[in-house]
């Protein structure tokens, strides 16, 4: 198959049985149900644009497995370049949806598993590296959406897997057969989980020996007996269910999604099985998956972050402060964040390296600083997009107050629409839905449903910041420093 | 003339490459074809199209017998038309 437009992405969905449950039940229709079809359109752009000459430079490279193009989401990286582009094209998706895209998930883990594999059958004589080329074929002929699933529930976050009072709290292995395993557990906050054809799972975090059971990775398709997803709330979620919702979402076509992804004793036949015990790589799994996460919010966010700086410069158009050099000020600052981001996000690129499997690698130092700057900077970039927005944000009337005809009961015999528009009216030759359209866009990703993917999102997605700073400290060559210093001053020892 | 073309991937454009494109494409008709650029295409040259300085679009897969000429600024464009509209001549 060649790559698939977004209609047919959508269309290939409809053919999965994935169980997914929402408000206690199961929704069977859940390709058109109006709070998870946003995060599809969102995928949908991921195969769209590949599909266009002005964005297939970056959508799209070349297998170093078939030698096909192949959608960019399911390429190893082989070289800077690829990484670079790789950041360019989250860049590019975030801008065009203003949401979480949640393609990266997968691609992420892709070259992961890839470089992973390769170094446990060095060590172990294993065959999972020949196993995961077979798949990568396989989803890379089929264009497919893959959900890279590493997070745990985690339960007692202060014992280790196996010390949990409920095992399953970590996903694991409970049966080994000869044609496969058996796993149980669960994936938590698993962006676009819905929407992916297949899962590709990882261990959460390093292991030792005692938590062997838990040291796994597979990959499987989103539909089969056992597996099934609860579908996360989000912060004004139920918006989406209003007839004819449009102003008062924000963003009426995207949005991000996440669910909890849960394994009830689910077979997975040997060569799908990419990690089996090997608990000592474990670790290696989880630092290089995290790594490449991190580079990507260098990308992903910033794009968001473009759409959210042009939102608060048209915010302060349409209410006649443009002029004022406070305002000028305030969007010199956020496009110095957020450009800041993306100078992490193609620094830790360019600075990337060969793994021993042959795929690229990017910097872990410099995509942990990206990360750690990606906590911080979108919640500066929103404080500074309310404060041009004005307080209306959140305290304007709906869309259908906006458009009633009801005639209130007083001296002037206006309409409550007509009274809206009155006194909502700004800057002259604005239409006052255009600047309610603008300052909900701003309250959606400000607090609303997009929230999850610009903030909070930003803190946890890849790992909370405090993972970051472990990473900072094991890779900040104190002791290199701690010579320059010696040597400048003159101290020998 | 046919003039295979390529675009950048479009993550930060200054200017609206598209636009760019069906400007050219018209100020050339009669004189040139412009196609977008596809893998064992033989044209006679290349147009890079880029979104900024940088112009990161790869190109090497093409085939063009005078070679890429590259614009990443709507300034370029009349440059583009006349060096094509010269090479006709």
């Amino acid at each position: 198959m060649a790559l698939m437009n977004g209609a047919q992405y959508i269309e290939s969905l409809r053919k999965l049985d994935t169980k997914v449950y929402l408000f206690g039940e199961e929704v069977k229709n859940w390709v058109d149900h109006p709070m998870i079809r946003p995060s599809i359109e969102c995928l949908a752009m991921t195969y769209e644009l590949a599909n266009d000459p002005q964005y297939a430079d970056l959508m799209t490279a070349k297998s170093n497995l078939t030698g096909k193009t192949v959608n960019r989401f399911s390429h190893l990286h082989q070289s800077t370049g690829d990484l670079i582009k790789k950041v360019k094209m989250q860049r590019l998706l975030g801008q065009k949806t203003a949401s979480c895209f949640q393609r990266c998930v997968g691609m992420d883990a892709f070259n992961a598993v890839f470089s992973t594999t390769f170094e446990i059958d060095k060590k172990y004589g294993t065959e999972y590296h020949e196993r995961f080329k077979k798949y990568l074929e396989f989803v890379q002929e089929n264009d497919l959406t893959v959900d890279g699933a590493m997070t745990d529930p985690k339960g007692d976050r202060g014992k280790a897997p196996s010390q949990q009072a409920d095992p399953d709290l970590f996903l694991r292995i409970v049966e080994k057969r000869a044609d496969g395993i058996v796993v149980r557990g669960a994936k938590a906050h698993q962006t676009g989980s819905i929407n992916s054809h297949e899962h590709l799972i990882m261990p959460t975090i390093a292991m030792s020996e005692a938590d062997k059971a838990y040291a796994v990775s597979f990959a499987i398709q989103s539909d089969v007996p056992g597996l099934f997803m609860i579908y996360g709330r989000q912060s004004c979620d139920t918006r989406k269910m209003e007839e004819n919702a449009d102003v008062d979402l924000g963003n009426n076509k995207f949005g991000g999604q996440e669910a909890l992804v849960v394994f009830d004793n689910v077979f997975i036949p040997n060569d799908r099985v990419f990690m089996c015990e090997e608990y000592d790589f474990a670790g290696m799994l989880v630092e290089r998956f995290a790594g490449y996460h991190r580079q990507s919010y260098g990308g992903c966010k910033v794009g968001v972050g473009d759409v959210i700086i042009g939102a608060a410069a048209l915010a302060a158009d349409y209410n006649g402060a443009h002029k004022a050099s406070h305002i000028k000020d305030k969007l010199i600052e956020m496009t110095h964040l957020n450009e800041t981001l993306y100078c992490c996000g193609i620094a830790c690129s360019a600075e990337g390296y060969p793994t021993q499997a042959g795929n690229y690698q990017i910097d872990l130092l410099l995509a942990n600083v990206c990360k750690q700057n990606v906590t911080r900077f979108p919640y500066e970039i929103v404080r500074l997009a309310e404060d041009i927005a004005g307080g209306l944000v959140v305290t304007m009337p709906s869309e259908k107050d906006f458009k009633s005809t009801v005639k209130v009961e007083s001296e002037s015999g206006m309409t409550v629409g007509e009274w809206c528009n009155k006194f909502f009216a700004a800057a002259p030759g604005v239409p006052t839905e255009d600047r309610m359209r603008i300052l909900r866009f701003l309250e959606n990703i400000c607090l609303g449903s997009a929230a999850v993917g610009y903030r909070t999102e930003s803190l946890h997605g890849a790992g909370s910041p405090q993972a970051q700073r472990i990473m900072i400290a094991r890779q900040g060559n104190i002791e290199m420093k701690k010579e320059l210093a010696k040597a400048i001053v003159g101290i020998k020892k | 003339m046919l003039v295979g073309v390529k675009f950048c991937g479009g993550c930060n454009p200054r200017y609206d490459r598209g636009k760019a494109y069906e400007a050219i494409k018209k100020e050339l008709a009669g004189t040139a074809e412009l196609v977008i650029a596809e893998e064992g295409g033989e044209y006679d040259f290349l147009l890079v199209i880029g979104g900024c300085t940088n112009c990161c679009a790869s190109y090497s897969q093409y085939h063009a017998k005078h070679g890429p000429i590259k614009m990443w600024d709507e300034a370029h464009m009349d440059d583009v038309i006349k060096k094509l509209k010269k090479q006709e001549e």
